[in-house]
C-alpha cells in the first residue's frame, strides 16, 4: 500500500481540474462537464488498476471532440477556410509569421474562418500542411522560404486547395500555388540610400540572420549597394548569425551584442534585419542617444515600440496587403499561379519625420522611382 | 521492456521494474498535472488539450508512425547519453556528434551512385555512426590526456559541429540551386518506411538492446561501469581508465551519430540545416527520464515523441502553443532530478546502488 498515495494524489489533482474546467469555460458546459466526468471515470478506473493514469486518459481520449470545434465545418462549400503554417517560431514574432497572420485575419474579418499552427520543428512542416488540407481548408498559406518544398508537395497532393507561399519563389509554376515573393534587394537599397544620408561617422552597420537564407542576404548586398550609391566610400559593417537556422532568427542577446560591437566600431546607423535577432540589435541602438535604427519585413515602430528612441524607418515587405490580396483573388476564383511580387518599401518615418531633410526625402523618392523603372540597379543577382 | 539487472532476483523482477519505474512515471504525472494547470491559468481546456495531443500522438496509423519516426532519434541521442553516464561522463556533445553523423550519413548516401540497397544503406548508417564516434572520441582524448572536463568540451565541440556542417551543407556539398543543403540521397541509400511505420525505430531498438548487452553483459561493459562508479578504484583493479574513457565517449558518439544517420537515411532525405535542431540536446532529457538505464530509454523516448508528434494536432484541436510541449518536458525533468519531491510522494526509498551516477565527471 505505499504506493497509492500517488493515485490519490493523482485524482484529487484531476477532479480539481474538472471542477475548474467547468467552472471556466461557461458557454460550452455542457460538453466540458461531460469530458471531465469522463476523464474522472478514467481516472479512477487506472487507479483501481494500477495502470499509468496519463496512459489511460490518453488512450481514452481521441473518441472525444474538442468542445472549441462549434464553428462551421470548412468541408462545406459555404464555409470559407483560410489556415497558416508559420515557420519555426511564433505567430506573434512581430515580423513574418505575425505580418503574413495579419493578412489571413483580414481576410477573417471578411467572414472567412481562420486559424493557424505554430511550427515546432522543421520536420513537421508537411504534417502541419496536411491538418488543414484533410480538415478542408480552402486556402492555406504558409509563411517562409524554409517550407518552400513541403507547400509545393501539398499543392499537388490537393490540387482543390489554393496554396500561398510567403517568401517562396516558384521555380516551376503549379496552378494552385503562388509564391508571394519580393524584391529584398530593393527594400535593402531604400534602407541603406537612407542610412547613407543620415550618418556623421560614415560608419553603418546592419545586424542580419543567417546567410543561409537567400532573402537575408538580399537585404543586406541592398543595403550595402544603397549605401554605396549615395557614398561610395561609407564604412560598412555587415555581421551575419553565425548560428543554424534554428536560433539565427531567435537571438536577440547576440543581436544586442553585435550592435553594440558595431556601436563601438562607429557606427551611429544600424540595420536590424532576422527576426528576434534584428529586433536585439534594435533595442540595443535605442538604448545610445543620437543614434539610428533602420528595421524589417515590417513597420517595426509598431512591432517594436522598445525601439522609437532610434527607430526611423524599416525596410519594409509589405506581406500584409499581398497575403490579403492574394486570398481575396482565391475567393474570386482568379488565384494566380507562379511568382506574385509583393510590393517593398520604406516605413513611415513617424516621430523623426521633422528630423529627415526635405533633401533626404526627394533623394529618397528619386531612388524609389529609379528601382521602379529600372534605371538604378541593387546589383543583387542570386545564384 | 525490463530493467533488470540481476539475474537472480527473478521473482520480484516486477517488483523491480514497477520500483524502478515508479519515479519517472510519477514525474510525468507530476509534470502533466502541472502542465493542466499552467493550461488552465492560461484559458486553456486541458483536458480538450491532452485528449488532441494524444489523437495527434495515436489517433491513426499515420500519427503512430509520426511518434515512431520522432522518438526514434530520441532513443538513440538518449542512449548516447546514457551509456555515457555509465562510464561517469556527461556527454552534452550529443548534438554534435548528431550532427556528424546526419551529414556524413548524407555524404554516402548523395556521393556514391550504383550501389545495392543492401550494401549502400547499411555503409551510409555505418559511416555516419562512425563519423559521430570520432567526434565524440575527441572529448574523450582531451578529457584523458589534457585532464579537460568532457563537460565543457562537448558543450563547445556542438558550435563547432553545428558550423562546420552548415558551412559543409552551404559550400562544398551544396545541391543545386539556392537552398542550402546536400543533394537528396540515392534511393538505395534509404531506410525504408513500411507504411507509416519507418523502419529506423527498429534499429534504434536494436540499439537499446546492444547497448544494454555491451553494458551488462560484457566485460568491456563491465570495465566502463567501474571507471563511471570510481575510476581510481578501476586503476587499481588494473582497468586501462584512459583507454575506457575514450572508447566510452567513442561509443556514446557512434550512438548519437547513428542517431543523425537515421534521421537522414529515413526521415529527411538529405542533409539540411536546422532540421535536426535540438535532438541531441533532447538526448538528455530521455536518459534523465531512463534514469540512464539504456532499456528505460526506449518508453521515456516514446513518450516525449508521442508529445512532440501530437503537438500540432494539439494547437489545431485545442489551441494550445507547441510551447506547452517544452514546458510539460522541462518539469519532467525537472521532477525526475528532485525525485526527492516525488519520493516523498510515493514513498519509495532510495536503494544502495539505485541511484543514478550524474556527478563524478564535475568533481
Amino acid at each position: 500500500m505505499r504506493y497509492t498515495k500517488i493515485w490519490l494524489v493523482a485524482v484529487i489533482f484531476v477532479m480539481a481540474l474538472s471542477l475548474a474546467a467547468c467552472g471556466g469555460a461557461a458557454p460550452t458546459q455542457a460538453p466540458a462537464e461531460k469530458e471531465a466526468a469522463a476523464e474522472e471515470a478514467a481516472a479512477e478506473e487506472s487507479a483501481a488498476e494500477q495502470a499509468s493514469a496519463d496512459e489511460a486518459a490518453e488512450e481514452e481520449a481521441p473518441a472525444e471532440e474538442p468542445a472549441a470545434a462549434a464553428e462551421g465545418d470548412c468541408s462545406s462549400e459555404e464555409v470559407f477556410c483560410v489556415g497558416l503554417v508559420t515557420d519555426v517560431g511564433e505567430i506573434d514574432d512581430k515580423s513574418f509569421n505575425q505580418s503574413a497572420w495579419e493578412g489571413v485575419q483580414i481576410a477573417g474579418e471578411a467572414g472567412a474562418q481562420v486559424d493557424y499552427i505554430e511550427t515546432g520543428d522543421a520536420k513537421d512542416y508537411a504534417a502541419n500542411i496536411d491538418l488543414f488540407a484533410q480538415n478542408g481548408y480552402d486556402v492555406i498559406v504558409t509563411v517562409g522560404f524554409a517550407l518552400g518544398e513541403a507547400t509545393a508537395t501539398a499543392a499537388s497532393n490537393y490540387p482543390d486547395i489554393d496554396f500561398i507561399g510567403v517568401d517562396q519563389f516558384q521555380a516551376e509554376p503549379v496552378d494552385n500555388l503562388a509564391g508571394l515573393i519580393f524584391p529584398e534587394d530593393k527594400a535593402g537599397f531604400m534602407a541603406g540610400a537612407l542610412a547613407a544620408q543620415l550618418t556623421q561617422s560614415g560608419t553603418i552597420a546592419a545586424v542580419l540572420g543567417t546567410d543561409l537564407v537567400p532573402p537575408v542576404v538580399a537585404f543586406k548586398e541592398g543595403y550595402e549597394a544603397g549605401a554605396r550609391h549615395i557614398n561610395p566610400d561609407i564604412n560598412l559593417i555587415s555581421t551575419f548569425h553565425p548560428g543554424g537556422l534554428d536560433v539565427a532568427f531567435t537571438d536577440p542577446e547576440w543581436g544586442a551584442s553585435t550592435a553594440k560591437q558595431a556601436i563601438d566600431q562607429g557606427a551611429d546607423v544600424i540595420f536590424g534585419a532576422g527576426g528576434k535577432t534584428g529586433n536585439g540589435a534594435l533595442i540595443e541602438v535605442a538604448g545610445h542617444e543620437g543614434l539610428f535604427c533602420i528595421g524589417v519585413d515590417t513597420d517595426q515602430w509598431e512591432t517594436v515600440p522598445e525601439a522609437h528612441p532610434c527607430l526611423v524607418s524599416s525596410a519594409m515587405k509589405l506581406i500584409t496587403p499581398g497575403v490579403a490580396g492574394l486570398i481575396e483573388m482565391s475567393q474570386a476564383g482568379q488565384f494566380p499561379s507562379g511568382n506574385f511580387v509583393g510590393d517593398v518599401g520604406l516605413a513611415p518615418f513617424h516621430d523623426f519625420e521633422s528630423q529627415i531633410s526635405d533633401e533626404i526625402k526627394a533623394s529618397l523618392e528619386e531612388i524609389n522611382t529609379g528601382l521602379l523603372d529600372g534605371s538604378i540597379e541593387t546589383g543583387y543577382n542570386p545564384g | 521492456m525490463t530493467t533488470q539487472t540481476d539475474s537472480k532476483a527473478k521473482p520480484s523482477r516486477l517488483m523491480a521494474i514497477w520500483r524502478a519505474a515508479s519515479i519517472p512515471l510519477a514525474a510525468v504525472i507530476l509534470a502533466l498535472l502541472v502542465g493542466a494547470v499552467i493550461l488552465l491559468i492560461s484559458g486553456a481546456n486541458p483536458i480538450a488539450a491532452y485528449s488532441a495531443l494524444a489523437k495527434g500522438a495515436f489517433g491513426s496509423t499515420a500519427a503512430f508512425g509520426r511518434t515512431l519516426e520522432k522518438a526514434t532519434p530520441l532513443i538513440l541521442g538518449g542512449l548516447a547519453v546514457a551509456f555515457a553516464f555509465k562510464g561517469g561522463l556527461f556527454n552534452i556533445g550529443g548534438q554534435g556528434q548528431l550532427l556528424f553523423g546526419a551529414i556524413v550519413a548524407a555524404g554516402v548516401g548523395f556521393g556514391i551512385d550504383g550501389l545495392p540497397f543492401i550494401i549502400h544503406m547499411p555503409l551510409a548508417l555505418l559511416m555516419g555512426s562512425l563519423a559521430g564516434a570520432l567526434y565524440g572520441a575527441i572529448p574523450g582524448a582531451l578529457k584523458t590526456y589534457t585532464g579537460a572536463r568532457e563537460v565543457i568540451t562537448t558543450i563547445m565541440l556542438n558550435f563547432i559541429a553545428i558550423n562546420f556542417t552548415d558551412w559543409l551543407a552551404d559550400g562544398p556539398w551544396k545541391d543545386e540551386g539556392i537552398v542550402a543543403r546536400t543533394p537528396a540521397i540515392a534511393e538505395a541509400a534509404a531506410i525504408p518506411t513500411w507504411g507509416n511505420i519507418p523502419a529506423g525505430f527498429f534499429l534504434a531498438i536494436l540499439a537499446a538492446v546492444a547497448t544494454w548487452y555491451l553494458l551488462y553483459r560484457t566485460t568491456t561493459g563491465y570495465e566502463i561501469r567501474t571507471v563511471g562508479l570510481n575510476s581510481n578504484a578501476a586503476k587499481y583493479a588494473g582497468i586501462k581508465v584512459s583507454y575506457t574513457v575514450i572508447l566510452t565517449m567513442a561509443i556514446s558518439g557512434f550512438l548519437a551519430g547513428m542517431g543523425g544517420a537515421i534521421e537522414t537515411l529515413g526521415v529527411v532525405g538529405r542533409y539540411q540545416p536546422g532540421f535536426n535542431a535540438g535532438l541531441g540536446f533532447d538526448g538528455i532529457t530521455i536518459a534523465l527520464l531512463a534514469r540512464t538505464n539504456p532499456l528505460g530509454v526506449v518508453p521515456a523516448a516514446l513518450l516525449v515523441g508521442a508529445m512532440q508528434a501530437g503537438s500540432s494536432q494539439m494547437q489545431f484541436d485545442a489551441h494550445v502553443p507547441f510551447q506547452i510541449i517544452d514546458v510539460i518536458q522541462a518539469l519532467i525533468l525537472f521532477f525526475v532530478s528532485a525525485d526527492m519531491i516525488v519520493r516523498w510522494i510515493v514513498r519509495v526509498q532510495p536503494e544502495e546502488g539505485e541511484q543514478v551516477t550524474l556527478s563524478t565527471s564535475w568533481g
